[in-house]
């Protein structure tokens, strides 16, 4: 049956929420596993469309199904699949089902379920689960509809609320001041003092957000060429870098030395040398790499780790309070798209009463003399239509969609209707 | 409609304008994002249509008189503020700017009208003259703009040095855009000083065949500070320095604008 048939929109998840990392890794789909996990739900007739959607915080399947108790069948066809004990994954997982089903899936989307509150990579993951289930063909229209509405309301989020637009991580804090200092960094000089994770992790972010001319000086010069070799930057020599200060903008300390690499004289004499022009001296050393006293400097602006946390700490605060105004755009761009799915089930779920009342009908019926029923089958349609005809009016007429919705899902299940 | 109707007109769209550009620098609204710039543009149609009402009342340019002068001082911002917007898309200046549109275009009608303004003379017509106060008036928008560029400047380098990373922090431009903006100003502001100068040292020769005058005197300073300011800039002196001269500049455009035009020069002045 299509989705305009007797669907209902069903939401199966593990995330960092309600599982450990220990079963959501088992129940994790790489990209090439997905249109496999796909077949297999819609081939066990679990669900009429599917769309997986697997990051590292979450592995979530979405389905339009026809069939009630499909989240029990589904979890036990994955932890068998995935060699995992049925009663750990369905402790770990969570359900949802119909609107409360699609607003998860919109709150996902537009970040407000994620581990760093308004994260823009999730939208991007959405849309990639999407296409590829649409490549498998596994989509048709609810889900279809219903993953670019939530794609498209998490751009709106992001757009109209300040959401991601505070960065919370420190590279990125860091290289935000930065751009506050210098605006477009294309042109600029980054030194990056050490080669450990931390400085790879700046000199990656400041490499791919443009940076015109990243350089790396490590007391390793293996480790400096490594690192230089893959964001296509250059090596200064650990000696040479106080002379190699001038030419920088931003200066990264990342070193694990137990004494500042730099003191405030070589700043100095770099800021003379550069006549003025501002420099932004960015310390992620613990101990420190510069000297106190940097950022007294003219024109000098420096930030040490305990800065950095306190504005991601500001800045996750921030964040927090977009939340109401991002709800907001979330259940307006959400109640359009339940509305198009309510009027998609209430005929189906309306002709299926009259279907359900006819078959009782009938059944009553059939008990009766044959000379009577026609007499009978006339008083009991005229009771059947009067009874229907005011619920039938009134779920027509509900404006609001979820609760349309809700409703249908009652009269299915106080009707029974789901039956095999 | 009433005397300068459309010059109030244009002020309440100033003013509109105003509430937009805060309302968007506090909480972001892309879809409301043209109605600042619609609102200025509005105000700059109605402004022009009322300073050729005051030209044809005076029969001569509209800015021979002090109210006019200072409602060209008004326009000319309006149009600095539209450029820069249309240009590099820096929304956060406009509540800032905005204000001094208001202000001026405000005062220009509030201050005397034509009908006590003495006719032109030969000194106060032509087209050098013209060109002569349109580039004087140009100069201090420009410096105006200077001014409020540099006052941004030194809360954006004051947010990042109390590490502050407020809104206000977040919305304003980094701070060698702000840099660039103002050093932009300046040289325009100066060279166009320079020019109204220059036009005004060839006519005060010709007609008072004197250049002993306050507020020549005062012109020259100010083209002094303008031009030490884009010198240090060479030098390499960019930075809350140069913003804190840019601020000291303004204050004697200020000055040679109120207390030496109305107090310190009898024959050079608007009035």
């Amino acid at each position: 049956m299509s989705a305009a048939g007797d669907a209902r929109l069903l939401l199966l998840g593990w995330n960092f929420r309600t599982a450990a990392l220990s079963v959501r890794e088992r129940v994790a789909f790489s990209s090439d596993e997905i249109p496999e996990a796909l077949r297999r739900i819609r081939d066990e007739g679990l669900v009429t469309e599917g769309v997986i959607v697997s990051t590292c915080n979450r592995s979530e399947i979405y389905g339009v199904t026809e069939r009630s108790g499909a989240s029990e069948t589904l979890t036990r066809v994955i932890s068998e699949w995935r060699g995992l004990d049925v009663r750990e994954a369905a402790a770990g997982s969570f359900t949802r089902e119909g609107a409360e089903a699609a607003r998860h899936l919109f709150r996902v989307a537009a970040g407000l379920d994620s581990l760093a509150l308004g994260e823009s990579e999730v939208l991007g993951q959405v849309r990639t689960a999407l296409r590829v289930a649409r490549e498998a063909g596994a989509t048709r229209s609810v889900l279809h509809r219903m993953f670019e509405s939530a794609v498209a309301a998490g751009k709106r989020v992001r757009t109209e609320t300040e959401i991601s637009r505070h960065p919370l991580s420190v590279p990125s804090i860091g290289f935000e001041l930065a751009t506050k200092i210098f605006g477009d960094m294309s042109e600029r000089t980054i030194l990056v003092l050490g080669a450990g994770e931390t400085g790879a992790l700046f000199a990656e972010q400041a490499a791919g957000a443009g940076v015109g001319d990243v350089r790396v000086a490590n007391r390793s010069i293996d480790r400096a060429e490594a690192l230089a070799a893959r964001i296509r930057g250059r090596v200064v020599p650990w000696e040479a870098r106080k002379r190699a200060l001038p030419d920088a903008d931003v200066v990264v300390g990342t070193t694990a030395s137990p004494e500042p690499v730099l003191s405030r004289d070589d700043v100095d004499a770099a800021m003379r040398e550069r006549r003025g022009r501002p420099m932004f001296f960015l310390d992620l050393a613990m101990p420190r790499d510069f000297e106190p006293g940097v950022g007294e400097l003219y024109n000098v602006y420096a930030y040490g780790l305990d800065d950095l946390r306190e504005v991601a700490e500001e800045n996750r605060r921030r964040r927090s309070r977009e939340v109401p105004r991002a709800e907001t755009i979330l259940e307006e761009d959400l109640a359009r798209f339940l509305t198009w799915f309510g009027n998609l089930a209430v005929v189906p779920t309306l002709t299926g009463l009259q279907a359900r009342l006819a078959a009782l009908r009938d059944a009553e019926l059939a008990r009766l003399p044959e000379a009577e029923r026609d007499r009978y089958r006339s008083f009991a349609d005229a009771i059947a239509s009067k009874l229907l005809h005011e619920p039938m009016r009134r779920l027509k007429a509900e404006p609001d969609a979820s609760r349309k919705l809700d409703r249908v899902e009652a009269v299915r299940h106080l009707f029974d209707l789901d039956q095999e | 409609m009433s005397a300068h109707g459309l010059g109030w007109l244009a002020v309440a769209c100033y003013v509109g304008a105003e509430i937009v550009a805060i309302a968007s620098l506090v909480t972001p609204r892309p879809r409301l994002a043209w109605l600042t710039p619609l609102l200025v543009g509005a105000g700059l149609a109605l402004q022009f249509r009322d300073l050729l009402g005051r030209a044809r009342a005076l029969d001569s340019v509209p800015y021979r008189t002090l109210g006019g002068s200072v409602s060209l001082f008004g326009w000319m911002l309006g149009i600095a503020f539209l450029v820069l917007l249309l240009r590099h898309r820096e929304r956060a200046i406009g509540p800032f700017l905005i204000p001094f549109v208001v202000v001026t275009t405000a005062v220009g009608l509030l201050l005397p009208d034509a009908g006590t303004a003495p006719a032109a003379d030969a000194a106060t017509h032509g087209a050098l003259f013209a060109l002569h106060v349109t580039l004087g008036i140009l100069a201090y928008a420009a410096f105006t703009f200077s001014f409020v560029l540099s006052v941004l400047y030194l809360i954006q380098d004051r947010q990042l040095r109390r590490r502050r990373t407020g809104i206000l922090f977040a919305r304003l431009p980094a701070l060698e855009v702000i840099g660039r903006m103002n050093r932009t100003s300046v040289t325009i502001g100066l060279a166009t000083l320079a020019a109204s100068l220059g036009i005004g040292l060839y006519r005060a020769e010709i007609f008072w065949q004197s250049l002993a005058d306050p507020k020549i005197a005062w012109a020259l300073i100010t083209a002094l500070v303008y031009g030490f300011l884009l010198w240090m800039e060479r030098r390499g002196w960019e930075g809350p320095r140069v913003a804190v001269l840019s601020i000291v500049g303004f204050g004697v455009v200020m000055f040679s604008y109120t207390v030496v035009n109305v107090y310190l020069t009898t024959a050079h002045r608007f009035r």
